[in-house]
């Protein structure tokens, strides 16, 4: 199949209702087929695991790339130097290597995160006042996240929503105007950014003694974690906190999980319960395996998370995260972080020896 | 029964608090012990070695806790039973090789081992029992700290006993935290010390405390003379910084291990007696202690190519799981190791072999030498080099992680690259298939286990003369 082809069929998948598992099967085979085809470094993985378009007879089927592989290889069906965006993991992690996402067009990102983003978020509402914690895409051009919400404020934003970060970080005179602002006009009122800005946010709101009580139907999105950039929370002393600076009540303070080894996002129903149940849309499956082995595990036991995203046509559609979760009926609990383990006795793990290494 | 986890001496059993933790499979009561009560046990254990253990001939020490061994050497005695039963369950770790591994262990403790650990520190062990005289002159007196605190961390079982041996014989009171991983051992050990010799029991006290809590940290520092500590650079960082200047504190960080294979040891009738060494030193305790390697290097040449004896390495390691299965691990440790096999398996030139179920794993890495830690949990890196010589310069940024080197070489390269490795921060050398079991009286991380612990007070050669001017017999 050709990339045009490609393309079409999965605008057309994307905007289908409940296109049924044969449709989603066929799919992904023929995307692996065409990224076996294109990908070398993928091919040769997909090769030693013993995978090839002839033994690959289901989507659980394909071989999960690790994300770590991000990393080192470059994973794409179209030369790099033709993709019109490249994201990129934040490098945060050891040795500063940061995982590449290329995409030669964002039509179908796009089209994913809009159809997603319409029914798990907006919830009904065409256009709401929004703003955004987190920089623009002139400031982080290598961001998913900061694309994805450019693409909410625009073509979800009223004309007065925007981005409340700028380049000496978060505008908090502003965000308190805006939030006073949103208080009087009794509309519902959207806030989103990365959860450590969500942080940073509540703790200077706090500091200055400032609360509202946002118009009934407002919502907040969080994403991220807080990846060492604020303190740690526990999610419920998060979602208390949210919930109370805000007065958005917390079964509509959505979760989005979302990373840059992809095309489509999860969401909760919001976390009046943590942790909160994750779902995708019907174009991107989970998986809960045995890292060791990649067979799944059985429902209801721990394990890491496989995500088959067929957006994410142009790189590989199948990833081996290091996010434990749980499978359950409506989707997945996610339970953080599986990788990182440190040794149980005086010896050193990974990580460990990293850090050691690095200060020595 | 519920096993209670500590051992602690003067204080009255009901101003405790238990509280039931899930330690691996076991149920275990810990007790829950506030900054003052820390304070108050470290009082009693100095006040009681004062009163019974200071003034202790040390080879009464010695007999006591080669008594002591023997019980515990003893499968029919309880303690004995509690620990094979038990140490499994909380560590996860398989139940014959515990048992085997503790026994080979306790015998490093025995009444002539424990005379070889003093006679490698000091050249008159008398010396702390009373003034003996020194080699330049006048008379010195090994002094133990009053209040000895030791920090443990890990599972490996029995670990504690190190120092706490250690303690006693340099007639230190002894307060030891145990580790969360493996709660039990050191209390054990003290309940056995107290059965065979009454008279010591209170001179020794094992505590807990929630990692992270720092209020009873706090006290046992402040009570402390000399502090001991175990654990990840981060651990010990955080002991250091609540360290008084004046104190001495005796870190003992993570360290990392490797092997070394020649040439010599590559021949065909050789080669696969090499693998079955190098394969139970990364199965025992599944590469948890610090002398476990973490590579393995192969020297091109013999008559068996590295790479081939990497499967050998990984025909051995399938036995050993047959025989001792590696412990059930968690969800982060085995993201771990796929992470790990992941990495192995994208470096070019690389062959990873691995068992299906993942239970091992050995990489074989032709042309990436860098020197880089396993997966951990029976996952090894093997690497062939043109000659070991190139070794040291490999390992040598690593200086301050290294530790134990288990070598198969012939005795003239044994020697000299013994010595090379030393330049580099080598402290241990070992026979492979000893890597994970020290003898008695090893230098740990290169120091002293003993001669670290004491201060020693010396009478100046020309106070024994100007005494004598101030004698009643004075002519």
């Amino acid at each position: 199949m050709d990339y045009d082809a490609i393309v079409a069929d999965l605008l057309t998948f994307i905007a289908a209702d409940a296109p049924g598992d044969a449709a989603f099967d066929r799919l992904a085979l023929q995307l692996f087929a065409y990224q076996f085809a294109h990908n070398q470094p993928f091919a040769k993985f997909a090769r030693t695991r013993g995978r090839t378009p002839r033994t690959v007879k289901s989507w659980a089927d394909i071989p999960a790339v690790p994300i770590n592989a991000f990393k080192t290889l470059d994973l794409t069906c179209c030369a790099p130097a033709d993709a019109v965006a490249v994201f990129m993991t934040s490098g945060t992690t050891l040795g500063g290597l940061r995982g590449k996402s290329y995409h030669p067009i964002l039509s179908v990102y796009d089209a994913s995160m809009r159809r997603n983003f319409a029914k798990r978020f907006m919830a009904g509402h065409a256009r709401m006042d929004m703003g955004i914690l987190f920089p623009t895409t002139a400031m982080m051009p290598n961001s998913s996240l900061a694309h994805y919400l450019n693409l909410a404020v625009r073509d979800f934003g009223t004309p007065g929503s925007g981005h409340l970060i700028g380049e000496a970080g978060i505008d908090f005179d502003r965000l308190t105007a805006e939030l006073t602002r949103a208080e009087a006009t009794g509309q519902p009122y959207a806030l989103l950014g990365a959860s450590f800005s969500l942080v940073h946010a509540l703790d200077e709101l706090q500091r200055r003694g400032f609360s509202v009580r946002l118009p009934e139907g407002s919502r907040i999105l969080d994403t991220g974690g807080f990846k060492g950039q604020s303190r740690e929370l526990e999610l419920d002393e998060f979602y208390d906190a949210l919930s109370r600076t805000f007065g958005v009540p917390r079964s509509r303070c959505i979760n989005m999980y979302g990373m840059t080894e992809l095309s489509t996002q999860f969401y909760d129903n919001g976390n009046a319960v943590c942790p909160s149940v994750k779902s995708g849309p019907h174009w991107i499956r989970t998986r809960v395996v045995n890292p060791l082995t990649g067979a799944s595990v059985p429902k209801g036991e721990q394990g890491v998370l496989a995500h088959t995203d067929l957006a994410h046509f142009n790189i590989v559609t199948t990833i081996l995260t290091e996010d434990a979760g749980i499978e359950t009926d409506d989707g997945f609990l996610l339970l953080g972080r599986a990788a990182g383990a440190e040794a149980q006795g005086c010896s050193m793990a990974v990580d460990e020896f990293l850090r050691a290494a690095g200060a020595a | 029964m519920v096993e209670r986890a500590g051992y602690l001496p003067g204080l009255a059993a009901d101003t405790l608090h238990w509280r039931a933790e899930t330690c691996g499979a076991v149920e275990v009561l810990l007790p829950m012990l506030a900054g003052e009560q820390v304070a108050a046990i470290a009082r009693h254990v100095r006040d009681q070695a004062q009163a019974r253990l200071r003034s202790r001939p040390v080879g009464q020490i010695v007999d006591a806790i080669d008594r002591a061994i023997a019980r515990l050497l003893d499968r029919q005695d309880p303690y004995r039973q509690r620990m094979d039963d038990l140490l499994p369950r909380v560590t996860g770790y398989n139940r014959e090789m515990v048992r085997l591994g503790l026994t080979g262990y306790l015998k490093t403790f025995r009444k002539p081992e424990l005379q070889r650990f003093l006679a490698e520190d000091f050249a008159n062990p008398a010396i702390l029992d009373d003034f003996q005289p020194l080699a330049k002159g006048g008379f010195g007196r090994a002094f133990g700290p009053r209040v000895l605190a030791h920090i443990w961390a890990g599972n490996v079982p029995g670990l504690p006993l190190w120092s706490l041996v250690a303690g006693l014989l340099v007639k230190a009171g002894n307060i030891g935290k145990a580790p969360s991983a493996e709660p039990l051992f050191a209390g054990w050990f003290a309940q056995v010390l107290a059965e065979v010799e009454p008279d010591l029991a209170e001179c020794l006290a094992v505590v807990w405390w929630r990692g992270g809590d720092v209020a009873p940290e706090a006290a046992l520092i402040q009570q402390a003379d000399l502090v001991l500590g175990y654990g990840s650079n981060e651990s010990l960082g955080a002991i250091q910084s609540r360290m008084p200047v004046a104190k001495r504190f005796l870190a003992y960080g993570h360290k990392v291990s490797f092997a070394m294979v020649s040439a010599a040891a590559l021949d065909a009738a050789k080669a696969s007696a090499t693998a079955r060494l190098a394969a139970y030193d990364v199965a025992r305790y599944d590469q948890q202690g610090c002398y476990a390697p973490h590579m393995l290097f192969a020297e091109r040449g013999g008559a068996v190519p590295p790479q081939r004896f990497a499967q050998f390495l990984a025909h051995e390691l399938a036995a050993f799981e047959r025989k001792f299965p590696r412990r059930p691990l968690t969800m982060a440790e085995a993201s771990g190791i796929a992470a790990w096999r992941h990495a192995e398996e994208m470096t070019p030139g690389g062959e990873v072999f691995g068992d299906p179920d993942g239970a091992w794993t050995v990489s074989y890495q032709p042309e990436d030498s860098a020197f880089r830690p396993s997966g951990l949990n029976r996952t090894i890196r093997v690497v062939a080099v043109d000659c070991l010589a190139d070794v040291p310069g490999i390992v040598a940024p690593f200086k301050a992680l290294l530790q134990t080197v288990g070598i198969a070489a012939p005795p003239r390269d044994l020697f000299r690259l013994a010595a090379a490795l030393g330049h580099v921060g080598v402290t241990r050398v070992a026979a492979l298939g000893d890597m994970t079991a020290p003898e008695a009286g090893w230098h740990h991380d290169g120091r002293f286990n003993l001669l670290d612990l004491v201060e020693i007070t010396e009478i100046d050669g020309r106070a024994e003369a100007a005494a004598d001017r101030l004698a009643s017999y004075v002519d």
